[in-house]
C-alpha cells in the first residue's frame, strides 16, 4: 500500500479538477431547480436531485477503486460525498436534520478525541502543565455536576463555582506537579486537598449536608482502610499507602453513599468534604515525585484508555448489559414483575410445538428414506466392487461418495420432514441452507473458474447479497405465488406446474416425450463413455439424470406430470402447489429464499481458497497422471479444507438467527416458526417477555459452541 | 473436471463436434445456474412496471406481448406519501440510519483496533478476544433490555446502599432512527474491530518503529501512518456495514415500531407484503427503490465488499 | 505506574460522585423521565381534568391503517386539535396489536390506543398499563353512548374504555343485480342459503369469496363464521357460557358450529380464495373477485364497505353492492356486533381532553364524512365502512345502507359481541385464531384444534 502513495501523475489530477467543477456546477444548477419551485419541489424533482447528488457522491467514492491514495482524490471523494449530502440538506428536512445530528456528534466526538490525545500529549513534554490542566478538568467537572445537580450553588453565581473550581484545580495541579522533594509534596498536597474541601463546602447547598452516623464515620474508613492496607502488603506495596485510599473510599461512602440522609450539622458536612479533601490530598502528597518514564507509562496508559473508551463503553453499554438483563428477564414473568424460576425454560422446553416427535413413524413411511436407503445401497456396492478390483476393501469414487452422499441428504430431509417443532425446524434450517449453499457455491466457483467471462457470472450469483432479507423474501414470493385455481397462473413455478399438467392431459404430451428421450439418450451416451473412462463423477451425474427423466416420462404416460388437472362444470382446473403453506416442505421453499442469498457468499470465498491453491501442487498432480477430477479431490478439496470450515460455521450461526424471511413470508404459520420468529410471537405478539426473553437465551446458547470453535480458530490464525 | 479422460481436440468430425459439446456442458451448466439465479430478481424488476390488472392475469414473461401494460404508475405510487407514510421518505429515513451506523462505528473501530494491535498495556490479549467474543451473541438476545434501555435509560440500584445511578439517562429514544443506528453501531463493532484489527496489526512493523524513533507518540502515528493506509479496510467494513444497516428489518421494526414517519424502506415493504392483494403491484416497485441503493453500492465498489468478504468471513 | 494508579482512583471516585448525585437529587433536571417512565404510578385522581386545555401534543395508535381509515382518523382528530391548539397526531399499523406490546414493553406506549378487543383492554387494565377514566370523562362517555356499548370499556366496575366504533357483522355481501341475472333469491334461512350454495355450484358459479388471512391476527375471519353460528345453532345463553370458559371448545355444541363451517368452506368449488387458498389470502382483497364477478357472495362485517372504493363499484359489471342478513337456523334473528375501545396510557389534561371528542357525536360525524369522501364520494351517498352507535349522530352522513346497519343494530332482539374480542387475548386473539388457521389449512382436525385451545385458558 505504501508505495501507492507516492504514484500521482498530472492528467490524473486534471481528471479531479474537471469532475470536481462538474459536481460544483450540477449542485448549482440543481440548487436553483430546487429554490425557484414555488411549492416545494415535486416529487419527481426529488428523486432525481437525490439520485445526481447520490451518484456524485458515490462516482467519487469508487474512485478508491483505484487503490490511488492521494490526497486530491481524498478531497474529491469528499466534495462528492458533501455534494450528495448538500443535495438532500436543500430538498428533504429529514436528511436536513440527519446531517446536522450527524456533523454535529462527528465534530464533538473529534474535538473530545483530539482534545484528549492533545492532554496526553503534555505529560510527557510538560509535565507541571500537563498537572495544571489535569487539575482543572477534574475538579471543573466535578464541580460542573455538582452544581447541575443542584448540590452546590448560590442563588445567583452558580457560573461561579466551575470557574473556581477549574482555577483552583489548575493551581493545585500544576503546584503539586512543580513540587520534587517529599516535605514540599506532602505540605502542597495537604494544603491543597484542604482547600478543594473548603472551597465544596463553601458553596455548599446546606440541604446537601450529609448527616453522618457516628457507626458509619468510625466503621467504614477503618474497616475499609485496613483492607486497603491489607492488600497493599499482599501485594508488595507500602501498606499505608493502601491504607489511605481505603480511608478515603470508606469515608466517601460513610459521609455521600449513606441511604436518603440530609440535611446534617455543618460539622458533618467539614468532615465530609474537608476531612475528604485533605485525605485526598494527603494520599496525592505521599506519592513520589513522577520521572520521566512514569511520565511516558501515564501517557501511554490513558491513550490505551483513549483509544479503547469510545469503542469499549459503546460495546458495554449496547451489548453487554442488555445481554445479561435478558438473562435476568429470562427468569421473571410475562410482564417482568415476579421471578419465576426456572419455569420459563420448562414451559420452552415442554412445549409440544418445540419438539414434536408425534409423527416420527412417518419416517419409514417416508419415500425419502427409501430412496436414501437406495442410493446408500448403491454407493456401498459401487465402493466394494471397485475396491474388489484394486485390491482394497472399500474405494471411494464419484459412483460410491456420491450416491452415500445425495442418500445422506435424503435421510436428513426424511427426519427432518416428520421430525417437526420449531426447533427441528431450525435444525432442519441449518442442515438444508448449510449443505445446499456451500455446494452449490462450491460447484459455481469450480465451474466458473477460468470460465469465459468469469466476472460477470459471480456477479450475477453474488448480486442477492446486497438484497435484503425482507427484499428477497417479497421477490420470491412472486416466484412462489399461486392464483385461484379458476385463474391463470402468474408465478414461474405454479405456471410451468400448471402447463406440464395440462400437457400431459393433451397430445402435446408425445412433444414433451420426445425431448425427455432425446435428453435419456444424450445422458445416456455421456454415462457410458464415462463408464468406459472410468470417470465414476459424470457416470453418477448422468445416470442420475437418466433415471429422473425415465421417471418422467413415465409420468407422463402414466399417471400425470405436474398440476393434475380436473373438470368441474365446464372449465378444467389444474391444481396448484402453495409453496409456502403445504407442509412440511414449505419448509425448504422458505430456505431457498436464504440459499439464494447465501450462495454468492459461499462462492466468493471458495473462490478466492481455489484460486490461492499453489499451482505447483496441481502441476505435481497432473504430472502424477491424475486426471482433473482427482486433483480436484485429493489437491484442491484438501487445500480448502480450513476455508469449508469458515463457510459451513458461519452460515451456521447466521442460519440459526434465520428471522426475516419466516416472518415476511409466513409468520410462522403453516408449521414453519423458527426459534427467532417464535421469540419475537412470545415476546411481543403474546407479550410475554420472559418467554420471549428465554428464547433468546437459547438461541444465544445454541450459537455458543459455534463461535467458540469459530473464535478458536481466529486466535490461531491470529498467531 | 467432469472431462475427465475425455481429451478434446479441434477436429472437424462428428465425433469432434460431440466431444466439444461435451467439453463444455460445464459452462452450460454454470450458465444454466446464473439464469436460474437471476431469474427472481428479473421478474420482479419487470412486474415493477406492470399494471395491477397485468400483474395479476398474466405472468411477467408476457410483457412482451401487452406494451400497452406498462406503466411507471406502481414507482409514482409507492413513492408518494399517503396517510400511512410514502416509501421516499422511508427510504430518507433509511439513509437517516445507514449513515451514521456506518460511520460511527468504523471510527470508533479504528481507534479501538489500533489500541489492540500497537498500543501495549496489560490484558490486552484477553480483553481483545473478550470482545471479538461477543460476535457470538445473537442481535435478538439484546433486543428487549435495548429497546427499554433507549426509552427508559439505565438505572442501577447499588446493592447495600439503596442509592439508584443513572448510567444512561432517559433519552425517549424509542420509535427514532436515532435508537435504530446506536443499536447497529454496537452490533458492528466486534466485528468491526476485528476486521480492522486484522488489517491493522498486519501493517509493517518498522513503520512504526521508525516513527517512534522520530518522537511521534500513538496520535500522531494513527492519524498520519494508519489512517491513510487503512483506507481500503476501512472502505470494505463501510460497504458491508451500509448493506446491513440499509438491509435490516428485525432492529428497525423493534426500536422504532409504529412511528410512521421514521420507519425504514424495509419495514415498510414488509408491511405492504402483509396487504399483498391490494398493494401487489405497488410491492414489486416499492421491493427495487429499497434494493436499489445497495444494488448500486455494490456495483460499483463490488471489490471492496468481496475483500470484506474474505478478510470477515466470521461475522455472525 | 503508582501515579496512573492514583489517577484512576480519583476518577472513579468522580464517576461515582456523578452516578450518586445524579440518581438521588430530589430535583433531577434530566428532562421528562418520571412521567414517560412509569405512566402507572401516577393515578386518574391527581389529574387535573378540569382544568381548560390548551396546546399540547397528544399521539393516537390502532389498528386502520388503510389510507381511507387512517385519513379520517386524522382528519376527525385534527378538527378537534386545531380548535384547541393540541397536536394531534394517528397512526396505524396492520400489526397495532402486536406493537403495542412493544412499545409497552419498551416503557413508552402511545397516549391514547385504539383496542381492537375489549378483552385485550381488560388484560392491560388488570395489569395497570391503561388509566382508569376520570368522573368527567367517563360521565361524558356514559352521556354519549348507550350502556350497551360502553360496558364493553368496564372492567371490573371501572371504566376504562371508550367505544369509538360499531360494526355490525352478521351481514353477507353481495350485488343485487347479479342475483336478479341469475336468477338468485335472497336466503333467507340457513339451509336456503346452503341450498343455494349447491345451486352457484351446480350451474358453475363460485359462491363464495373466502380469505382469512391478516398478519398476526390471522384466522379472525374463521372465528366470525364460528360466533355468527353459535348464536344461531346454539342458544345465546349457550354463547354466553361460552365467551366465559363455561362452555368448553370441544363441547359437542361448540364442535357442530365447527364442523358445519368447515363443511360449508371445504366443499369443491364452492370458494374463491384471490391469494390461492383460504389461509393465504388476506381478507381485505375479497372485495375485488366480489366485483368481477369471481364468486356471489362475502360474509363480512360491515366495515368492510370502505374496501369497495366508489371507482371500483362503478367499474363492476355487477353494479352496486348490497348486503343480506346472515340467515338464522331457527327464525330468531340474532346479531353479531364488534366495536373499538379507546384507552388512555398517559395521564394529562390534553389525552383526557382528546379522550372526551373520540366519544362524542362530532367526532364520529367527522370521521363518518372525511371517510366517505376518501372512499371517493360524499357523506350520505358513498358507503364509507365507519359506523358508529353514538347518540346524536345527524342522520343524514349516513347512506341508506349504512342505516339500515343501525336500525338492525337497534331493533336486533339478540346483540352479541364478538365472542373472541370478549376472552382473554391468549386465546381470543392467540389460539382460537392460530388453531383456526391450522384447521382450514388442513393441518389439524377440528378436535385436535378444539382440545388445544381449551388447554391455552389461563388458569384463572
Amino acid at each position: 500500500m505504501a508505495e501507492a502513495v507516492g504514484m500521482r501523475t498530472r492528467s490524473n489530477a486534471q481528471r479531479w479538477g474537471i469532475l470536481a467543477i462538474a459536481a460544483l456546477v450540477l449542485f448549482g444548477l440543481s440548487y436553483a431547480a430546487v429554490s425557484t419551485d414555488a411549492d416545494g419541489p415535486s416529487l419527481w424533482t426529488r428523486v432525481v436531485s437525490a439520485l445526481i447528488g447520490v451518484s456524485v457522491g458515490l462516482g467519487a467514492l469508487a474512485v478508491i477503486r483505484s487503490e490511488e491514495i492521494s490526497q486530491k482524490l481524498k478531497g474529491v471523494m469528499l466534495l462528492g460525498l458533501a455534494g450528495g449530502l448538500w443535495f438532500g440538506y436543500l430538498v428533504e428536512p429529514k436528511v436536513r436534520s440527519t446531517v446536522v445530528g450527524v456533523v454535529v456528534a462527528i465534530v464533538a466526538s473529534a474535538l473530545l478525541f483530539v482534545g484528549a490525545n492533545s492532554w496526553f500529549n503534555l505529560a510527557r513534554a510538560k509535565w507541571p502543565i500537563f498537572g495544571a490542566v489535569t487539575g482543572a478538568a477534574i475538579l471543573g467537572f466535578l464541580s460542573l455536576i455538582l452544581v447541575g445537580n443542584d448540590i452546590m450553588a448560590m442563588s445567583n453565581t452558580s457560573w461561579l463555582v466551575p470557574i473556581i473550581g477549574i482555577g483552583l484545580g489548575a493551581g493545585f495541579g500544576a503546584l503539586l506537579t512543580r513540587a520534587v522533594e517529599r516535605s514540599r509534596r506532602l505540605i502542597t498536597g495537604i494544603v491543597g486537598g484542604l482547600a478543594i474541601g473548603g472551597f465544596v463546602i463553601a458553596f455548599l447547598r446546606p440541604s446537601a449536608y450529609p448527616a453522618i452516623r457516628t457507626v458509619d464515620i468510625i466503621v467504614w474508613p477503618v474497616v475499609v482502610a485496613a483492607a486497603g492496607a491489607a492488600v497493599s502488603a499482599l501485594r508488595g506495596r507500602l501498606w499505608w499507602y493502601g491504607a489511605i485510599a481505603g480511608a478515603i473510599f470508606g469515608l466517601f461512602v460513610a459521609a455521600w453513599l449513606a441511604p436518603d440522609r440530609f440535611g446534617g450539622a455543618v460539622a458533618d458536612a467539614v468532615v465530609g468534604t474537608v476531612g475528604l479533601g485533605g485525605l485526598v490530598g494527603l494520599r496525592l502528597g505521599l506519592k513520589p515525585a513522577a520521572e520521566y518514564k512514569r511520565r511516558v507509562e501515564v501517557e501511554q496508559g490513558a491513550r490505551a484508555v483513549i483509544f479503547l473508551a469510545p469503542g469499549l463503553l459503546f460495546i458495554g453499554a449496547t451489548l453487554v448489559i442488555p445481554t445479561i438483563r435478558t438473562i435476568y428477564l429470562s427468569f421473571l414473568d410475562a410482564r417482568s414483575q415476579e421471578s419465576v424460576g426456572w419455569a420459563n425454560y420448562a414451559t420452552v422446553l415442554s412445549d409440544q410445538k418445540a419438539l414434536d416427535f408425534s409423527k416420527w413413524t412417518g419416517v419409514f413411511t417416508s419415500s425419502l428414506l427409501w430412496w436414501a436407503v437406495i442410493l446408500g445401497l448403491i454407493g456401498l456396492i459401487a465402493g466394494y466392487l471397485s475396491g474388489r478390483s484394486t485390491g482394497e476393501g472399500f474405494r471411494s469414487t464419484g459412483l460410491s461418495v456420491g450416491p452415500m452422499a445425495v442418500g445422506a441428504f435424503l435421510f436428513g430431509l426424511a427426519i427432518f420432514s416428520n421430525f417437526r417443532g420449531t426447533v427441528f425446524n431450525n435444525l432442519w434450517w441449518v442442515f438444508t441452507v448449510t449443505i445446499l449453499a456451500s455446494a452449490f457455491g462450491l460447484a459455481i466457483a469450480v465451474l466458473a473458474d477460468r470460465a469465459k467471462f468469469e466476472s460477470v457470472a459471480k456477479s450475477i450469483i453474488f448480486l442477492p447479497m446486497a438484497i435484503s432479507f425482507v427484499g428477497a423474501s417479497i421477490i420470491w414470493r412472486f416466484v412462489y405465488i399461486a392464483r385461484p385455481v379458476q385463474k391463470d397462473q402468474t408465478g414461474i413455478l405454479n405456471s410451468a406446474w400448471v402447463w406440464l399438467g395440462k400437457t400431459s392431459t393433451s397430445n402435446a404430451k408425445y412433444v414433451l416425450l420426445a425431448i425427455f428421450l432425446i435428453l435419456i439418450a444424450g445422458s445416456g451416451y455421456l454415462a457410458y463413455r464415462a463408464f468406459r473412462a472410468e470417470a465414476n463423477g459424470v457416470l453418477f451425474g448422468a445416470g442420475s439424470i437418466v433415471a429422473i427423466f425415465a421417471w418422467f416420462s413415465y409420468r407422463l404416460l402414466g399417471p400425470g406430470l405436474g398440476g393434475i388437472a380436473r373438470t368441474v362444470g365446464d372449465k378444467t382446473f389444474t391444481e396448484t402447489i402453495i409453496f409456502t403453506q403445504e407442509g412440511p416442505f414449505n419448509n425448504m421453499w422458505l430456505m431457498v429464499v436464504l440459499i439464494w442469498i447465501q450462495t454468492g457468499f459461499t462462492m466468493v470465498i471458495f473462490s478466492a481458497a481455489i484460486k490461492a491453491v499453489p499451482a505447483e501442487l496441481i502441476e505435481a498432480s497432473r504430472v502424477d497422471g491424475a486426471t482433473e477430477t482427482q486433483t480436484f479431490w485429493r489437491v484442491t478439496i484438501p487445500q480448502i479444507a480450513p476455508t469449508i470450515g469458515v463457510v459451513t460455521t458461519t452460515l451456521i450461526v447466521l442460519v440459526m438467527k434465520v428471522f426475516d424471511v419466516v416472518k415476511v413470508i409466513t409468520n410462522g404459520n403453516f408449521g414453519t416458526e423458527v426459534i427467532a420468529n417464535l421469540m419475537w410471537t412470545r415476546g411481543f405478539s403474546e407479550f410475554n417477555l420472559g418467554l420471549g426473553a428465554t428464547l433468546a437465551v437459547l438461541l444465544f446458547i445454541s450459537i455458543l459452541p459455534v463461535m467458540v470453535i469459530n473464535i478458536r480458530r481466529m486466535q490461531r490464525e491470529a498467531q | 473436471m467432469t472431462t475427465a479422460g475425455l481429451s478434446a481436440n479441434t477436429g472437424q468430425g462428428l465425433g469432434d463436434r460431440i466431444q466439444r459439446f461435451i467439453a463444455g456442458i460445464p459452462t452450460w451448466i454454470l450458465w444454466a445456474l446464473v439464469a436460474i439465479w437471476s431469474m427472481p430478481t428479473v421478474s420482479l424488476f419487470v412486474n415493477s412496471f406492470r399494471t395491477k390488472t397485468a400483474q395479476q392475469s398474466s405472468g411477467f414473461w408476457t410483457f412482451m406481448n401487452d406494451p400497452g401494460a406498462l406503466t411507471l404508475d406502481n414507482y409514482t405510487q409507492v413513492l408518494q406519501a399517503g396517510p400511512s407514510g410514502g416509501l421516499w421518505q422511508a427510504v430518507l429515513n433509511s439513509f437517516a440510519i445507514a449513515i451514521p451506523a456506518t460511520v460511527i462505528p468504523i471510527a470508533m473501530a479504528a481507534f479501538a483496533a489500533y489500541a489492540f494491535a500497537w498500543i501495549d498495556f496489560k490484558g490486552r490479549g484477553w480483553l481483545f478476544t473478550a470482545t471479538v467474543s461477543l460476535l457470538a451473541i445473537p442481535l435478538q438476545t439484546a433486543l428487549i433490555p435495548l429497546l427499554q434501555m433507549w426509552s427508559g435509560g439505565a438505572h442501577w440500584t447499588i446493592p447495600f446502599f439503596e442509592k439508584t445511578v443513572t448510567l444512561i439517562p432517559d433519552l425517549d429514544l424509542q420509535g427514532t432512527t436515532i435508537a435504530v443506528w446506536l443499536t447497529h453501531s454496537g452490533f458492528a463493532l466486534p466485528f468491526a474491530i476485528f476486521l480492522l484489527h486484522n488489517y491493522i496489526s498486519g501493517l509493517p512493523k518498522d513503520l512504526f518503529e521508525s516513527a517512534f524513533i522520530d518522537g511521534a507518540d500513538h496520535f500522531t502515528i494513527f492519524r498520519t501512518l494508519v489512517l491513510p493506509l487503512s483506507v481500503p479496510v476501512l472502505a470494505a467494513f463501510g460497504i458491508f456495514q451500509f448493506l446491513w444497516t440499509w438491509n435490516d428489518y428485525l432492529i428497525a421494526l423493534t426500536m422504532i415500531g409504529s412511528n410512521a414517519s421514521a420507519l425504514p424502506a424495509t419495514v415498510l415493504i414488509a408491511a405492504q407484503a402483509g396487504e399483498f392483494g391490494r398493494l401487489e403491484h405497488v410491492l414489486s416497485a416499492g421491493a427495487f427503490v429499497q434494493m436499489f441503493m445497495p444494488l448500486v453500492v455494490f456495483l460499483a465498489l463490488q471489490r471492496f465488499f468481496v475483500r470484506g468478504i474474505l478478510a470477515g468471513s466470521v461475522k455472525g | 505506574m503508582q501515579r496512573k494508579r492514583g489517577l484512576f482512583a480519583l476518577l472513579f471516585a468522580l464517576v461515582m460522585v456523578l452516578a450518586a448525585c445524579s440518581g438521588d437529587t430530589p430535583a433531577e433536571t434530566t428532562a421528562g423521565s418520571s412521567e414517560t417512565q412509569a405512566p402507572t404510578e401516577t393515578t386518574a385522581a391527581t389529574a387535573t381534568t378540569g382544568a381548560p386545555v390548551e396546546g399540547g401534543s397528544v399521539t393516537v395508535f390502532g389498528p386502520e391503517s388503510s389510507d381511507q381509515e387512517a385519513g379520517a382518523i386524522q382528519a376527525a382528530l385534527n378538527e378537534f386539535g386545531d380548535a384547541n391548539g393540541i397536536t394531534i397526531s394517528y397512526s396505524g399499523a396492520r400489526d397495532a396489536e402486536e406493537q403495542v406490546n412493544v412499545q409497552l414493553a419498551g416503557g413508552n406506549p402511545p397516549d391514547i390506543f385504539i383496542f381492537p378487543q375489549p378483552g385485550k383492554l381488560a388484560d392491560f387494565a388488570r395489569n395497570g398499563d391503561v388509566l382508569p377514566l376520570p368522573a368527567d370523562v367517563a360521565a361524558t362517555t356514559s352521556a354519549n353512548w348507550a350502556e350497551a356499548w360502553t360496558v364493553f370499556g368496564n372492567v371490573d366496575g371501572t371504566q376504562y374504555g371508550i367505544p369509538v366504533k360499531a360494526d355490525l357483522k352478521s351481514l353477507v355481501w353481495y350485488q343485487p343485480q347479479v342475483f336478479t341475472d341469475k336468477g338468485y333469491e335472497v336466503p333467507t334461512s340457513w339451509d336456503d342459503l346452503k341450498a343455494l350454495a349447491d345451486t352457484m355450484v351446480a350451474n358453475g358459479d363460485t359462491p363464495w369469496c373466502i380469505g382469512i388471512e391478516s398478519g398476526p391476527a390471522t384466522g379472525w375471519v374463521f372465528t366470525d363464521w364460528v360466533e355468527d353460528l353459535m348464536l344461531r345453532i346454539n342458544t345465546v345463553e349457550d354463547y354466553d357460557a361460552w365467551v366465559t370458559n363455561d362452555l368448553a371448545f370441544n363441547s359437542p355444541e361448540v364442535k357442530a358450529v365447527w364442523d358445519e363451517v368447515i363443511s360449508v368452506w371445504s366443499k369443491p368449488g364452492a370458494v374463491f380464495a384471490a391469494g390461492g387458498t383460504i389461509a393465504a389470502t388476506p381478507f381485505g382483497d375479497n372485495a375485488t373477485p366480489l366485483l368481477s364477478g369471481d364468486c356471489l357472495m362475502h360474509r363480512q362485517a360491515s366495515f368492510f364497505s370502505s374496501f369497495f372504493s366508489a371507482d371500483d363499484i362503478a367499474a363492476s359489471p355487477g353494479g352496486p353492492v348490497n348486503v343480506f342478513y346472515f340467515p338464522s337456523v331457527r327464525g330468531d334473528k340474532p346479531v353479531l356486533g364488534a366495536g373499538t375501545l379507546v384507552g388512555a396510557f398517559r395521564d394529562a389534561p390534553e389525552v383526557w381532553a382528546v379522550m372526551s371528542y373520540m366519544s362524542s357525536p362530532e367526532y364520529a360525524t367527522a370521521r363518518q364524512i372525511s371517510q366517505a369522501e376518501l372512499n371517493g364520494g360524499t357523506a350520505g351517498e358513498t358507503l364509507s365502512g365507519f359506523l358508529s352507535a353514538a347518540n346524536g349522530i345527524d342522520p343524514a352522513v349516513y347512506n341508506d345502507l349504512e342505516k339500515s346497519f343501525l336500525d338492525i343494530l337497534a331493533s336486533a332482539e339478540v346483540v352479541r359481541f364478538d365472542a373472541s374480542d370478549l376472552m382473554p387475548a391468549s386465546v381470543g386473539a392467540g389460539t382460537f385464531w392460530a388453531e383456526a388457521t391450522a384447521v382450514v389449512n388442513g393441518e389439524k382436525s377440528v378436535d385436535d384444534a378444539l382440545a388445544a385451545i381449551d388447554a391455552s385458558w389461563p388458569a384463572s
